[in-house]
């Protein structure tokens, strides 16, 4: 039996205290260089004092055969550099003139040493060879130099001057695209050409912002790249990066900037706010994410194929102890805890069948709120106990927002509210069901709700009821109908009788036991014999209101005459 | 590891050319082997000068604290603000603070260092007259320089290093950069407290950016100056700072009484100049400030009151004292008066008044966090987060207990949006020699040694190739 089980008879949390740590023994290490029985005399707890002496560890013995490798300062020239300049750094000695190996036992050792060293001696070769660190030496990518013609046709531009084009580029060029560094360094002073300008004092300064110098040199770089290849003729990532620089727009990018300053020197409360509805936003999704999940766990549950055979295979003990292995064994392959909690994953051995196993479902629908759990007395412990909030009185809008009900009587056992609806569907007659059906379908109501929440049920039980009355209003309509041909048809009889010299008598005799046919063969005859008219069929709808009106209040008794 | 084998140059990039990382300071300069975790040579920044024989004579190095020699009289050849003044001694101290310790004294002449005196009938008659070599005619050197050196200066600089030390090689970078990259950073803003100066550096890929360097005069000196006007009013009676030279025995006495001392004195003409004592002053002021000093650790300023709505200055004053025994034996404990040394770093009206300092009385924007409000305001928005997550301690006054603390809490009040991470290593001389560290780093880097400025670039283009080249 598990512990869950023994929790759930027992009335305790499902969650008790987390069972302790078992106690693993930490088993010291003798320390080297002390005896076991010295050790053993220490007890469990050894002295705060290190017993091991650092002992200095050379070389291992089988190093000391080895020959040294001597290091040598050795100058070498840093390929990145335009000047030679001649540095010195330590070196491990080329061999070339490798004194003889020693004879003897070490003979293998160093044929070994000597295959590994053969190999480390490939790579230093001094001097020939490329300084290490010189491949280190990129240069950011830059548009090519444009020459004064180019300059001239495609680049020239109000606010710039070609001086100082040259020294934004110049700046590019030196602080390798770094805008923020470019941006921070750029001072250009503007020549002073004329005598009027050298006679001020201190020259004009203008600032450029940023976005200017980027908007600038974005404009050249693609200009130059389109001029090397036309757009027609790129690469892929080269009409990329022209469309890119193209599409700058300083603007914007000072629009982004302000925000971004904005957004930087927010004051406390601010970010304290911000902080509050992210928690807030992020509690919202993992909650929509758990409403998904249980959603879907709901409709799963629901189309499960009600059950249909007997259950007296569970009423011995025997037979639910069987039942209760196979629940657990579904649960376990589930790999997951079903979202019933421990209780729920062990069917409780109550003698439910496993159709009405899950009363605790309708606890978690997701469409209300968990308080709204709360409705059903039975479901009440398990969002109860998780939640453990104080018991708060809600006010009448609060309770039908939380759709909070108050029931005088709660009936035992717990049932569906969608079957509660569907019960309502099954007439006592079959041909009731189906007329019942027939007008759902004609309102486009589904027989099993989607949603058969409260106030859907309401509505859906007002309307079925509705439904019933008018299917009872249109029988008796019918039953009326029909007693109103049979007296028409009896009415004609006698008309004929009195009229012996009516022409066609056994036709409109057929005719009214057909029903329907009458009042057309009235009116025929009406069109027929002009004599009469109008006058005949008013009278003729008089009647027949006055007929309905009589039926109607005496529906009772010809239902029962029926009968 | 096999300890013969070197570690492969490319798991740590690393490539010794025996370079000279030289970090000048106001109060210090520091020198010693790139590649080293520590400058080898540390010697005060001041040197002394004095009369002996008729002529003059200087005293480098930790020598001008130990004897006070008549009429010897100290100078700093570094101005107020950090920048050279007078050049003819910095360059003399500099070339001690290597030659002393590093380079090593070349050895003299064989035929006058007295092993190979030969009678003087056999003397040969012609002598070769050695050609004098310069102190640093096989070493690289990378110096630092702060922020705001002028352009004048920095030729300058090249000049003394090329011509006068003779180096193959040169490279001179700011000690904020050099800082950040002690630091293991790239891109960081640099607090850095000296002794002089306290300046903000914001540094982006190794460079600095102009526009946001910020310094004010409130660095180590001034919190010296906070001090001495703070004995000055000292409560029970007004302390003075006997330095330990004119101590020739004392007794021990209670805390707050009279101290008991027998002085020594020096005849008028025997005398060291009032500016050694100020400066052996000056060193009992720094155990006054390693021992006692504390920044408040805010929340708040000390003025103001706490998260909880007790006044900062009550719950310091809560906290127990610290005593300090001066060189004469007076010994008092201090209470919340050493938090207010030095919360006019934070706090301009919190400064204490004093008519003799030589600093006049901050302005609020001298202060911290003013200075980083405004050294952030001059970059570029879009790194200013970045800027703030790595905001790089260094300075051996930023050693003041609970400064980072302090410092921490500002920011966050001052920027609440954008994370703020400090990073200040624990390490005394880490935080001292941040800037020396990072140099070491840097000079011994293999992809760096395309930066130097040659001996041969030098004499193409000029003292001018630093402006080009040391960006």
């Amino acid at each position: 039996m598990a512990a869950a089980d023994v929790r759930d008879m027992l009335d305790l949390p499902a969650e008790g205290q987390p069972r302790p740590h078992k106690k693993h023994k930490v088993v010291e290490k003798r320390p080297e260089g002390i005896t076991r029985e010295l050790y053993a005399l220490l007890g469990e707890r050894a002295p705060p004092i290190a017993i091991n002496e650092n002992k200095y560890k050379g070389r291992p013995k089988w190093m000391n055969k080895l020959r040294v490798r001597p290091w040598r300062m050795t100058p070498f020239t840093n390929g990145a550099r335009s000047d030679d300049l001649v540095l010195n750094h330590w070196q491990r000695k080329h061999e070339s003139n490798r004194p003889p190996a020693p004879e003897g036992s070490q003979m293998d050792v160093d044929e070994k040493k000597e295959t590994t060293e053969g190999e480390q001696e490939e790579a230093p070769k001094p001097l020939e060879q490329e300084y290490n660190f010189a491949k280190y030496n990129i240069k950011a990518r830059l548009p090519q130099k444009y020459s004064d013609e180019v300059y001239n046709r495609h680049l020239q531009n109000n606010e710039w001057t070609r001086e100082e084009t040259d020294y934004l580029m110049e700046l590019v060029h030196d602080y390798d695209l770094r805008w923020v560094v470019i941006a921070d360094r750029y001072e250009y002073q503007p020549r002073v050409d004329s005598e009027a300008d050298a006679n001020a004092l201190v020259p004009a300064k203008h600032y450029r912002t940023m976005e200017q110098m980027k908007a600038r040199y974005y404009y050249i770089a693609a200009t130059m790249l389109a001029m090397e290849h036309p757009p027609s003729e790129m690469s892929e990532a080269e009409f990329d990066l022209h469309e890119k620089m193209l599409k700058f727009d300083p603007d914007r990018e000072r629009d982004r900037k302000e925000l971004a300053a904005l957004q930087l020197n927010r004051n406390a409360e601010e970010v304290h706010e911000e902080a509050m509805l992210l928690e807030e936003l992020k509690r919202i999704t993992s909650n929509e994410q758990n409403f998904i999940t249980e959603r879907r766990e709901l409709y799963s549950r629901l189309e499960v194929p009600i059950s249909v055979g007997n259950t007296t295979v569970y009423q011995s003990s025997q037979g639910l102890s069987q039942l209760l292995q196979t629940l657990l064994q579904a649960d376990k392959s589930k790999k997951r805890r079903s979202i019933l909690g421990p209780e729920g994953a062990v069917a409780s051995p109550a003698g439910q069948t496993p159709t009405t196993a899950n009363p605790h479902s309708r606890g978690e629908t997701p469409s209300t709120n968990p308080a709204a759990a709360n409705k059903k007395g039975s479901t009440a412990s398990v969002p109860a106990a998780r939640e453990a909030q104080p018991i708060r009185t809600l006010s009448a809008a609060e309770e039908s927002r939380y759709g909070v009900q108050h029931h005088d009587r709660v009936t035992a056992g717990v049932q569906f509210r969608s079957d509660r609806a569907q019960k309502l569907t099954q007439a006592k007659s079959n041909v009731q069901t189906l007329k019942l059906a027939g007008a759902l379908a004609e309102l486009e109501i589904p027989v099993r709700l989607f949603m058969p929440t409260e106030r859907v049920c309401k509505e859906f039980e007002r309307l079925i009821q509705s439904v019933n009355l008018l299917l009872d209003a249109r029988k008796v309509a019918e039953k009326v109908e029909g007693e109103i041909r049979v007296l028409e048809a009896a009415k004609a009889e006698r008309e004929k009788k009195s009229q012996p010299d009516a022409s066609g008598h056994p036709e409109v005799k057929t005719e009214a036991e057909d029903g329907t046919g009458v009042l057309q063969s009235t009116a025929a005859d009406g069109d027929a014999n002009a004599g009469q008219g109008d006058a005949e069929t008013k009278e003729d709808r008089n009647h027949k209101r006055s007929a309905s009106v009589l039926s109607g209040t005496s529906d009772k008794s010809s239902k029962r005459q029926r009968r | 590891m096999n300890p013969s084998n070197p570690p492969q140059a490319a798991e740590y990039g690393g490539d010794e050319v025996s370079a000279i990382v030289l970090d000048p300071g106001y109060s210090t300069t520091r020198a010693g082997f790139a590649g080293e975790d520590a400058p080898k040579s540390l010697i005060p920044t001041y040197y002394g000068k004095y009369n002996a024989d008729g002529q003059e004579k200087y005293i480098y190095g930790d020598d001008i604290f130990v004897t006070p020699r008549p009429g010897l009289s100290t100078y700093n050849p570094i101005g107020k603000d950090g920048i050279v003044e007078d050049w003819d001694m910095a360059e003399k101290v500099w070339e001690y603070s290597f030659t002393s310790r590093l380079t090593g004294a070349k050895p003299g002449n064989p035929f006058q260092n007295g092993l190979n005196d030969i009678p003087a009938e056999e003397l040969p008659t012609e002598m070769e007259v050695e050609t004098e070599e310069k102190p640093l005619a096989d070493s690289p050197l990378l110096m630092t320089e702060p922020g705001w050196n002028p352009a004048k200066a920095r030729e300058k600089t090249i000049e003394i290093a090329m011509e006068k030390w003779g180096t193959p090689a040169f490279y001179l970078a700011r000690n904020g950069v050099l800082a950040a990259f002690a630091s293991g950073k790239a891109s960081a803003l640099v607090v850095d407290i000296g002794a002089s100066n306290i300046s903000i550096t914001p540094v982006h890929d190794g460079m600095i950016l102009k526009r946001g360097v910020q310094h004010s005069p409130l660095g180590g000196d001034y919190i010296s100056s906070q001090i001495r006007a703070l004995f000055k009013k000292n409560s029970p009676q007004p302390i003075t700072i006997t330095p330990h030279y004119l101590i020739s025995s004392k007794t021990a006495v209670e805390a707050g009484q009279e101290p008991q001392a027998r002085y020594k004195t020096f005849a008028a003409d025997k005398a060291p100049d009032a500016s050694y004592r100020a400066l052996l002053e000056e060193r009992t002021i720094g155990e006054f400030k390693e021992c006692v000093v504390q920044v408040w650790p805010g929340p708040n300023k000390l003025s103001n009151n706490g998260p909880n709505g007790i006044p900062n200055e009550e719950a310091a004053r809560a906290s127990p004292g610290r005593p300090f025994e001066f060189p004469d034996g007076y010994n008092q404990i201090f209470g919340v008066d050493r938090f207010r040394v030095v919360e006019s770093l934070f706090d301009a009206k919190a400064a204490i008044p004093d008519p003799d300092s030589p600093f006049p009385a901050p302005t609020p924007a001298q202060t911290l966090p003013e200075l980083i409000k405004a050294s952030l305001s001059g970059v570029d928005v879009d790194i200013r987060p970045h800027l703030l997550s790595n905001v790089v301690v260094t300075g051996a006054s930023s050693l003041l207990y609970g400064f980072t603390d302090r410092l921490n809490q500002e920011l966050m009040a001052q920027f609440p949006g954008p994370r703020v991470r400090i990073s200040a290593p624990g390490n005394t001389a880490e935080r001292r020699f941040g800037s020396w560290i990072g140099g070491s780093i840097l000079a011994s880097l293999g992809t760096f040694h395309q930066m130097w400025i040659s001996k041969k670039e030098y004499e193409e283009h000029g003292a001018n190739i630093v402006e080009k080249r040391c960006k």
